[in-house]
């Protein structure tokens, strides 16, 4: 069969309409309903090269539930949210499980003007023998790992470009 | 369904820093993306994204007194993977400018007038035979205040799911015959001249479709493909 080659990504420029940035954020409630698990908050700043926050950048998520299955009927695991004039986000969520040989873990993808395609990277809880962690060079790996901060907050900050770079995927 | 991700002809994507697009240098890694080690948690997608994100709008031109300002245009979009089947059910975020190249974004500093019944951000699922169809007016160009002469030529954003996480698209439409096309940076971010003029839409016939209003055909193609059973 004839394979198609996949459109070419472009950036979302810096007018995503913020209705469409805005109610996504929170993962714990589904069809007006909680959901099982243990509740926790996301929250992370992004900078750019010259260490100035970003506005108005989207960032996705994609988790498995506590239980570590994927898109399951009772936990939809996406969720999105978009940085304020200071770069910060925040997503609510329940900690996702481990399971099939990988560690706990929320998959993030970024959107922003400037970008020209999205940018994919995974938070991690802890260091880990995860396969996905220990593919990313020794030295920086450390940097897909979220930093706790009180009983349910791990903090994310993600630097796009320049020192502490956060490592990025492309698949 | 098993899915797989293959990685891009290297000239059908931007490599991320372009000259032309300040900002570029800004915010593209500086080290290179590398590729990871794929399982469910990547090949896995939200089945049901509407369970978070309602549909909205699709219909941006209105009737009437209310009636948005410009070129009534059609646009068929039809969404389908790398073996060329349709995605039933994908859900497709579009947003675009008015006629007079304003966004409805309150960032957009741009001297250009608001149409108060034009609001340019529609959230539709595809059929189906993977088709999307939104009736719009067709957005005017604009300046980007970047302190270069950088015009956008007309453009549509298009944010689409496919069936898995490394599916997901975020792009943009154009149209034919645009003289800004040639010089702008995001367009020709595409290198390669056959997937470049894939980004840009078809003008149907005139003699197909309704009387008032001048119908582009499209087809984005999302990251993708049925696992085939024996790997080479």
């Amino acid at each position: 069969m004839k394979r198609l080659v996949p459109t070419g990504e472009m950036t979302t420029g810096p007018f995503f309409p913020r209705e469409f940035a805005a109610g996504a954020n929170d993962l714990t409630v589904l069809d007006g309903q909680q959901v099982e698990g243990e509740k926790i908050e996301i929250r992370g700043r992004v900078v750019q090269g010259d260490g100035k926050p970003l506005d108005n950048l989207v960032l996705e998520i994609w988790q498995a539930d506590p239980s570590g299955r994927y898109d399951t009927p009772d936990f939809l695991g996406w969720g999105r949210a978009a940085t304020d004039a200071s770069g910060i986000y925040v997503f609510r969520t329940v900690k996702p499980g481990s399971a099939d040989g990988r560690s706990a873990h929320v998959n993030f993808l970024i959107l922003s003007s400037g970008l020209m395609r999205q940018l994919q990277t995974v938070m991690f809880f802890e260091e880990s023998g995860d396969p996905v962690f220990l593919s990313v060079e020794k030295s920086v790996r450390h940097r897909l790992v979220a930093k706790r901060q009180g009983a349910n907050r791990y903090v994310f900050d993600i630097r796009l470009r320049g020192g502490e770079e956060t490592p990025f995927f492309d698949d | 369904m098993r899915y797989q991700i293959d990685p891009r002809p290297k000239d059908t994507q931007s490599q991320g820093v372009e000259p032309g697009y300040a900002y570029t240098a800004q915010r593209w890694p500086s080290r290179a993306l590398q590729r990871r080690p794929l399982t469910v948690s990547e090949l896995s997608g939200p089945q049901a994204v509407l369970r978070r994100l309602a549909t909205v709008r699709g219909d941006l031109a209105g009737s009437g007194e209310k009636r948005a300002l410009g070129q009534l245009i059609h646009i068929r979009a039809r969404i389908v993977d790398e073996d060329g089947a349709p995605v039933p059910g994908a859900v497709v975020e579009i947003w675009h400018c008015n006629a007079a190249g304003k966004y409805i974004h309150p960032n957009d500093t741009n001297d250009a007038p608001p149409d108060p019944n034009f609001y340019g951000a529609a959230r539709v699922v595809a059929g189906d035979g993977g088709l999307v169809e939104l009736r719009t007016i067709k957005p005017g160009a604009y300046p980007v205040r970047d302190g270069t002469s950088w015009w956008r030529p007309p453009h549509i954003h298009f944010s689409v799911w496919g069936r898995v996480w490394l599916s997901r698209l975020v792009t943009q439409m154009f149209f034919p015959g645009e003289p800004l096309n040639a010089s702008d940076v995001i367009l020709n971010a595409i290198r390669d001249p056959a997937a470049r003029s894939r980004c840009i839409a078809t003008l149907l016939p005139t003699t197909q479709g309704p009387a008032n209003a001048l119908v582009f055909d499209y087809q984005i193609v999302v990251r993708g493909r049925k696992a085939s059973a024996s790997m080479p």
